[in-house]
């Protein structure tokens, strides 16, 4: 066992993982974020997509013991259903989600792209996301409600 | 869940080898974007050390047109730098290429060298960079060309003990450089064929040409032949046709024949036609 102390969405917590314990299951066994989810489980499809130092990262192949010291970020960063952050809303009124699977992720690649980059083009907005799958969409509505989000709010890191 | 094992995360190069010779059963973990999906599928060790938080893993240094580059620094921060971009272009575009945008921020460059899979995408690029790599145990230091550091699919020279500590690479100024890899979609997919390349050219004529074929034959590798033979010929149709055939020709003495070439031969064909027209 080890303990590891980090930021989480702005806040300094601190627990005790096992050695191979992953990223994925310590946020949603043990901080109970749920928001983190477990897809394919090899980093392919983008649904437990955290933002570490603002990067997104998968968490399903990131040891937890490699986020001491570090900055860790999930969807519930951005607002939540009382508060909505900017680029939630837009998700919600370009119709950007069904399922709903991939959307924390979603937001979180979406988030950190607009942290670097206030007004990216389409193909920016697309290799942004390029990690994250969704099969409901199509990503047109997604790439949408990215751009629409893009001039409307500020992304802090 | 992954199997269990034990994990350690030193903060120095000496630290890190002192672990490797003393514990059993070992493992070195970077982005862990290919050992971790390994393990899952049932790959077993007992002892894991993470070398990610060791700074001296993560410098990248120029003197000139030689550049040694840490093997722990990311492909994101690979695609980003610039003595990168001007010096070696078509290492610079392969790691912008890699997986996805978590993987390049996970992934690193020793990691893609030691797993040394066929379809690696940083493999061609850094073959036309006549790399070097230089490895350190607690027993000493020794250096191998990558052409001879990759033994066989997913096998290399590395020992257990051993620690990848540099990738020593040749800055190419002057050449235009390149990387196309085709794949089942252009984001997060293994490449099915890739080709670098480096062309030094003076007017109608080649100067020097570098090409490495990745994911057609069971490591990537140098058309040595098709170099030299492009080296002071006439740059127009008839040559860069003549060079194509001579790859596929090459591939086809290195694997025999394979069901897959129908597809990917006329490929290469096609890419390497590009490559050399620019």
């Amino acid at each position: 066992m080890k303990i590891v102390s980090f930021a989480l969405n702005g806040k300094k917590v601190s627990c005790e993982v096992q050695d191979r314990e992953l990223l994925l299951h310590a946020l949603r066994e043990r901080f109970s974020i749920k928001s983190v989810k477990e897809g394919c489980g090899i980093g392919e499809c983008g649904t437990c997509t955290v933002l570490i130092d603002n990067e997104p990262h998968y968490s399903c192949l990131t040891l937890a013991s490699k986020v001491d010291g570090h900055d860790v970020k999930t969807v519930e960063y951005l607002g939540d259903a009382g508060l909505l952050h900017p680029l939630q809303k837009a998700f919600i009124e370009a119709g950007a989600v069904q399922c709903g699977y991939c959307t924390p992720g979603m937001l979180l690649s979406a988030y950190s792209l607009l942290m670097k980059n206030e007004n990216p083009s389409d193909s920016e907005i697309r290799e942004a996301i390029s990690g994250n799958l969704c099969r409901c969409t199509g990503y047109i509505q997604i790439v949408e409600a990215i751009r629409d989000a893009a001039g409307l709010c500020k992304c802090k890191p | 869940m992954l199997p269990d094992f034990a994990s350690v995360s030193p903060e120095t190069k000496a630290d890190a080898l002192a672990y490797l010779a003393s514990l059993d059963d070992v493992r070195v973990i970077a982005g862990g974007t290919d050992l971790l999906v390994n393990m899952k599928r049932g790959e077993l060790c007992s002892n894991v050390v993470d070398i990610m938080n060791i700074e001296e893993l993560r410098l990248l240094s120029g003197d000139g047109t030689d550049i040694a580059i840490g093997p722990a620094i990311t492909h994101a921060a690979i695609s980003a730098a610039a003595m990168l971009n001007d010096l070696a272009g078509s290492l610079s575009a392969a790691c912008g290429w890699i997986g996805s945008p978590q993987i390049r921020n996970m992934g690193t460059i020793g990691g893609n060298l030691a797993n040394a899979s066929p379809a690696a995408d940083l493999i061609p690029p850094l073959l036309i960079h006549d790399t070097v790599l230089k490895i350190e145990s607690q027993e000493g230091k020794r250096e191998e060309r990558l052409d001879d550091f990759i033994v066989a699919p997913y096998e290399t020279s590395l020992k257990p003990h051993e620690l990848l500590t540099w990738v020593c690479i040749k800055g190419l100024p002057g050449y235009r450089e390149g990387y196309r890899r085709i794949a089942r979609r252009a984001a997060w997919a293994i490449s099915r064929l890739s080709v670098a390349w480096a062309v030094r050219e003076d007017g109608d004529r080649f100067v020097d040409v570098k090409l490495a074929i990745g994911s057609c034959t069971p490591m990537p590798f140098r058309p040595r032949n098709v170099e030299k033979f492009l080296g002071g010929r006439k740059k127009d149709d008839h040559t860069i046709g003549e060079a194509a055939a001579l790859v596929v020709e090459e591939i086809r003495r290195i694997t025999g024949d394979r069901p897959s070439f129908a597809y990917k031969l006329p490929v290469v064909k096609g890419l390497v036609q590009k490559a050399l027209r620019g």
